[in-house]
């Protein structure tokens, strides 16, 4: 019902801004220096920690790095399939960045190579396969009865073949489904009306089955990742947890990629106050259900009270780590839950670029209190060495350099989709839909 | 208190939504501030044209929340640690873990109420007589297909003559005056 002279046309620049390039070069700075700093605290805790665990913390802050972008990664992918599903201006205004993030996939396959290589075959990260024959280390003392006993019993899962072989079957149908769902949608930008309304059944079609694939195969993944650096334990809302946290972690990113684009043509005059607004909404919902499957996780075990599942808590929460896990709860819920409470601020950039950071930095903080409680020397004891500083070098290098790639699989696309019914509409003015 | 009398304000009649919009703008860009638009489903871009103003209710929202999160919360740590101590499997009489729950859905339930009637009391509803049902076309169109624009005559902007020549100027329908 807008008459024309409401609606603005798309400018005729859809290519990335020129600062793309600068971000990326900045990214690729920070990346080498966090680099020399995961090395020199290596040798620093080679040297000085007792015992010496400096390379073994890389390895760790390799895992919690490698996990941070493999959520950027295929939970960009899960986000762009709910967003065919769903429909909705929010989603054709991220599109292109989730596209982006997705096809970052080869550097997350890489990353994960030295997980599997140290962690797995050389038994670094996972006891289960460092201690296979279980019955030697309980009697040498190594492993507790509990966990020659979870070993032994997991051992069909859990072993360092099935570990290859799950995650690289897993990676090889998340690379599938990346590739079809860019493919198709550079098909679709070429293929104007009347076949729209084809298109998008083929991507319902597609994201449909592919949503309830990626929540199976993400739990199965994570249960290796990170479930399994403590064989004894198991919950089984622990795949949802993640992939919760990985729509929240991606939300995060997508805004703050579409505010810092917004200084410059296409999405200047594309994404409205009434997207960002909704996206901010969107993100406040995240941040209630990441809460609450939290929460949830935590009363049936405290409820419960058993000897298999308490100790995991009190691994986490004894010895200091409490206040690692009450400073999780105020970072990860109550800041970025009572500042979204505010309309305001979810249609003010500068404060909502706020709220995107802390959200981000939360998924961080979150994932080494997941990590690092699983070994020996932190359980129950969160004390200083030179190695535990590795969960913000070694993180902050791999974060940067999949940042790098991710603006530069960027710049290779349009900004904007623009075969789609929502087009026209986020071209008009915020309130000409009237 | 007696009933005032006079004219409530004059009522302009709109085909479309947009003509309502551009008719409001103009008329805050005029300087007229007590006015109201009616459409038949809400029209955000109208609020807005007006002069979107902030309300209390997301205020009485917050607090009535509050409220409830503390009238839950203490309830029970009242009845656990004071009026009826158990002790279960050993757990510590003051167990919040376990209070949480209710404390939410507390705090969920009073928000809820308390918005919703926070609503009707600012809206001033119930409110069983309003003078722009006099307007003979207002029964008819407000409710189904016509866009109104009143401006009121409370405005110290307004003028029986040249705010119907003003309104007249936007296109409408029709402009009619509303008596109380």
């Amino acid at each position: 019902m807008a008459s024309d002279s409401f609606s603005k046309g798309l400018t005729s620049t859809t290519g990335t801004p020129p600062f793309v390039d600068l971000w990326r070069r900045s990214a690729l700075r920070a990346g080498l220096v966090f680099a020399i700093l995961a090395v020199i605290l290596a040798l620093l805790g080679q040297k000085f920690d007792q015992p010496a665990l400096g390379w073994d913390h890389v390895v760790r802050g390799w895992l919690h790095g490698f996990m941070i972008c493999f959520g950027f990664c295929f939970g960009a992918m899960a986000l762009l399939m709910t967003q065919y599903l769903s429909g909705g201006k929010w989603g054709l205004i991220i599109r292109r960045p989730l596209e982006a993030m997705t096809r970052t996939w080869p550097l997350v396959v890489l990353f994960w190579f030295p997980i599997a290589l140290l962690g797995a075959s050389f038994g670094k990260l996972y006891i289960w396969a460092r201690y296979d024959n279980w019955r030697d280390a309980l009697q040498k003392g190594l492993i507790t009865i509990d966990q020659a006993h979870a070993i032994h019993w997991k051992q069909p899962m859990l072993n360092v073949t099935s570990f290859y072989v799950v995650s690289l079957v897993c990676f090889a149908i998340f690379a599938l489904y990346v590739t079809l769902l860019n493919s198709w949608s550079v098909k679709r930008d070429a293929d104007p009306e009347p076949n729209v309304a084809r298109w998008r059944t083929k991507f319902e079609n597609l994201s449909g089955f592919g949503v309830v694939l990626y929540a199976v195969l993400l739990f199965v993944l994570v249960i290796y990742f990170v479930m399994s650096l403590d064989p004894t334990w198991y919950s089984t809302v622990y795949g949802f947890q993640f992939l919760v946290g990985q729509a929240y972690g991606v939300l995060a990113l997508s805004i703050l990629t579409l505010i810092a684009l917004s200084k410059a043509e296409p999405i200047k005059s594309t994404f409205r106050i009434v997207e960002q607004h909704d996206l901010g909404k969107l993100c406040f919902a995240f941040v209630m259900l990441n809460m609450y499957l939290a929460f949830a996780s935590f009363l049936i075990i405290w409820s419960g009270n058993s000897p298999e599942e308490i100790p995991w808590y009190l691994d986490r929460i004894r010895g200091n780590w409490g206040v690692i896990a009450t400073l999780d709860v105020i970072f990860h819920w109550v800041i970025p839950f009572s500042l979204l409470l505010s309309r305001d601020l979810k249609r003010i950039k500068s404060r909502l670029v706020l709220v995107c950071c802390i959200m981000i930095f939360a998924r961080m903080w979150d994932m080494f209190w997941l990590i690092e409680p699983n070994f020996r020397d932190a359980a129950r004891n969160l004390h200083f060495s030179w190695g535990i500083l590795e969960y913000i070098a070694v993180p902050g290098a791999l974060v940067s350099f999949w940042l790098v790639y991710y603006f530069t699989e960027l710049k290779r696309r349009p900004l904007i989709a623009t075969n789609d019914p929502h087009l026209t509409e986020i071209l008009e003015h915020d309130y000409a839909h009237a | 208190m007696p009933l005032p009398e006079g004219v409530y304000g004059l009522m302009a009649e709109f085909e479309t939504p947009t003509q309502l919009v551009r008719a409001a703008e103009a008329a805050h860009g005029a300087g007229y501030r007590r006015m109201d638009c009616y459409t038949p489903y809400p029209v955000e871009e109208a609020a807005a044209a007006i002069g979107f103003h902030r309300d209390e209710v997301s205020l009485v929202c917050l607090i009535g929340g509050l409220l409830g999160l503390a009238a839950m919360f203490s309830l029970e740590t009242w009845i656990s640690v004071w009026a009826y101590p158990v002790n279960i499997a050993g757990r510590p009489y003051y167990s919040w873990p376990a209070f949480v729950v209710p404390a939410y859905e507390w705090t969920i339930l009073w928000a809820g109420l308390s918005a919703a009637f926070g609503m009707l009391a600012l809206c001033g509803l119930p409110k069983p007589y309003h003078p722009v049902f006099n307007a003979p076309n207002f029964r008819n169109g407000a409710t189904s297909d016509k866009f109104f624009l009143c401006l009121e005559s409370t405005d110290p902007k307004f003028d029986a003559v040249e705010t119907r020549s003003f309104l007249e100027a936007q296109a409408p329908l029709s402009v009619v005056e509303v008596e109380y």
